[in-house]
């Protein structure tokens, strides 16, 4: 293009002047932007009121927007900052699951000098030095859903997985009267809620010496089909000559494991011929319990969870004591008491009010 | 696009230098405008010292892997695998520093640094072989190593994130404390900053650069004047890997482990970054300030969309709609 027309020399003596031009601009801008930016007043001190609402804004950052169970964090962090009169930013990573995302948001909120911060950190090590950041500068955090590895926090609101793996060993072997054969399907390596949930599993289980653990080291992944493939693998010894199967009792850890498994046996047909107790709800598995293909759903409960959190950092804002941990409980739905309302709340939790969708 | 120029009116000499000189202030001039929107209509943290402060740090690491893919745009190529490279980056590094003893922290941290820059080198030298090797267009050969690097990646971690030990890596992007606040930016920005000089140098005045747009411009006449092309495409794409590598070690700066699923779709982000800021993806055109301004102006626009409370949807609405604004404005200057 140009590089034909001028002479090698030329071009040279005005690329220098066009390099010259462009960097000096791009200093003077620079520092402009710096010295603008560099005046003290803007720098409120934390927890200030917000200046357009007059109250104090909450920061709450889950893992992901679109999954139900954020949804119901989202309503019951709305529910709490009603009652309290804070006002909540709602803000999830701009990419789901991305770690890097997520400190993102955590560090512009810490810029905006909310007055706390509610997070669900999407890693135990790489979400420390933002956090650690936001307290040094005096924004108190609490951490709910999934644990941090660090103690600065002001506490840390979640499920007791190891318990709701209890709870759902004790719900499958009574049903099995205690004896009979029986498998655990693993979520994925290193995630620790899930493990916690199959430690809890396996120690309810050696309280029943009729039950025969057959196999418990298989892992279904990260998504609903890899956990379909897996449960088809896992479960392809136990058929019978005749077509049934060798099983009395199943057990998953999460929603993608459960979803996968009944997946898998709904094509072998051997839906409701099995015991079969998983962890998590959706609409799926839901109509599965209903059906009596399922027999237990361990649940958690996001709303509490959402709910708790804005609760204690308030508590905290306001000098009140906190305990560091807050269990926010689980219960088992099973077939006949899912239309308890209750159980209802957390199969079908109500978070469309709270949003104002539809 | 000769018989075009051939039939524009003749301008006088001024008139086109001033149309020159507004064509390359364009994207600052863009920058300033959504910086002077966001300052007028966010809230006050906004333009807080710490908000650009943070807003620098953010830039570092798509503006790194730009500083590469400037160069691979320039001779018309693209490399789809840079966010891919980013992930093997922090995997190297984090597998290297679990190896290392306390006691030599510091060294193996500089180590681990070294061996990320020398995979993701690799990685960038293998697609540019392959690239004039195999004869396929850049775009299958770099989507092709996008997948086989995040498979590698994630296969040296085993599937999952690698916890490594603390070390001055840490540190390269970390938030300024107080008694460093003389400092302005953390050091892995200015790193970025030197390296920015540094590359606008080499496109501006060495063999590389020059041989690296003729080849963009006109690969058939380069070719035909004696330009090694494949050579300068196997540099090219091996730098871009390499810059790629540096954007990983500030990667794992900020997440303190190795992850092998992080920067999912970073390339876009650079690749973005590049266009924005006057690169053009037929070659030839683009430059290294240009790409930084590009990377500056979407972090800003995240900025000010987070800041404000705005939705994820609306930020990605706002953000796709800048980005064929952007490119649109610069086809129009070019008629």
């Amino acid at each position: 293009m140009a590089m034909q027309a001028a002479s090698p020399d030329q071009e040279l003596r005005m690329n220098a002047a066009k390099l010259w031009h462009g960097w000096a601009v791009g200093c003077v801008i620079g520092m402009a932007l710096g010295i603008g930016g560099c005046r003290p007043a803007p720098e409120s001190a934390p927890g200030q009121p917000d200046r357009s609402s007059g109250r104090r804004v909450i920061g709450v950052i889950p893992k992901g927007a679109t999954h139900v169970f954020w949804k119901s964090i989202h309503a019951g962090a709305l529910k709490a900052a009603q009652e309290e009169g804070v006002e909540i930013l709602w803000k999830a990573g701009l990419k789901e699951d991305d770690r890097e995302s997520q400190i993102k948001v955590v560090e512009d909120l810490v810029n905006r000098n909310v007055s706390g911060l509610v997070l669900a950190p999407l890693d135990d090590a790489a979400l420390r030095p933002p956090v650690l950041q936001a307290v040094g500068q005096g924004i108190p955090v609490v951490i709910i859903d999934s644990d941090l590895k660090t103690d600065k926090y002001v506490s840390f609101v979640a499920t007791d997985n190891y318990e709701g793996g209890r709870k759902g060993g004790h719900h499958l072997a009574r049903l099995l009267n205690g004896k009979g054969r029986a498998v655990m399907l693993r979520y994925a390596e290193g995630s620790a809620s899930t493990m916690s949930r199959e430690q809890g599993f396996l120690d309810a289980m050696t309280n029943y010496p009729g039950i025969a653990l057959v196999s418990t080291n298989r892992y279904g992944g990260a998504t609903t089909e890899d956990a379909y493939k897996a449960s088809e693998n896992m479960l392809a010894p136990f058929r019978k000559p005749d077509g049934g199967l060798d099983l009395d009792g199943i057990f998953c850890v999460n929603e993608s494991t459960t979803f996968g498994m009944l997946r898998a046996l709904q094509d072998a047909g051997w839906a409701g011929k099995v015991l079969f107790v998983g962890f998590d709800s959706s609409d799926m598995l839901n109509r599965a319990l209903r059906n009596r293909e399922m027999h237990g759903l361990v649940l958690q409960d996001p709303m509490a969870m959402g709910y708790q959190g804005v609760k204690k950092l308030m508590a905290h804002l306001r000098g009140e004591p906190v305990e560091k941990r807050v269990d926010t409980g689980s219960q088992v739905a099973t077939p006949d008491n899912m239309n308890e309302p209750e159980i209802r709340r957390l199969l079908e939790p109500d978070y469309r009010t709270w949003l104002k969708e539809e | 696009m000769v018989n075009d120029a051939a039939e524009r009116p003749i301008r006088s000499g001024s008139g086109l230098r001033w149309r020159e000189g507004l064509s390359r202030l364009a994207p600052f001039l863009g920058l300033i405008a959504i910086f002077v929107l966001f300052a007028a209509i966010g809230p006050e943290s906004f333009r807080s010292a710490r908000n650009l402060e943070t807003i620098a740090r953010q830039t570092a690491i798509v503006g790194m892997a730009a500083l590469g893919m400037t160069l691979v745009i320039l001779t018309g190529g693209i490399d789809l695998a840079v966010g891919s490279v980013v992930a093997l980056g922090t995997v190297v590094i984090a597998i290297v520093l679990r190896r290392a003893d306390a006691a030599n922290l510091h060294w193996m941290a500089a180590a681990a640094a070294g061996a990320a820059l020398a995979a993701c080198a690799g990685c960038g030298w293998l697609s540019g072989w392959l690239i004039t090797r195999l004869r396929v267009v850049p775009f299958i050969v770099t989507l092709g190593m996008m997948l086989v690097v995040r498979g590698a990646a994630k296969g040296l971690s085993h599937e999952q994130k690698i916890d490594a030990p603390e070390t001055w890596l840490n540190d390269l992007l970390a938030s300024l404390a107080a008694d460093q606040r003389w400092m302005l930016v953390p050091p892995g920005v200015w790193l970025l900053l030197v390296l920015a000089v540094g590359m606008t140098l080499v496109l501006s005045y060495s063999r590389l650069g020059r041989h690296a747009l003729a080849v963009g411009s006109n690969e058939q006449t380069a070719r035909l004047c004696g330009v090694p092309v494949n050579r300068v495409k196997m540099w090219v794409y091996a730098m871009g890997g390499f810059f790629g590598g540096l954007a990983g070690v500030l990667q794992f700066s900020r997440l303190t482990v190795g992850d092998p699923t992080v920067a999912v779709g970073l390339e876009l982000d650079v690749i973005a970054a590049v266009v924005i800021g006057g690169g053009s993806l037929a070659g030839g055109e683009g430059s290294i300030k240009g790409s930084l301004v590009g990377a500056l102006i979407m972090s800003v626009i995240r900025s000010g969309c987070s800041q404000m409370g705005l939705s994820n949807w609306v930020q990605e609405i706002i953000t796709g709609m800048i980005i064929i604004t952007a490119v649109a404005l610069d086809r129009f200057r070019h008629r």
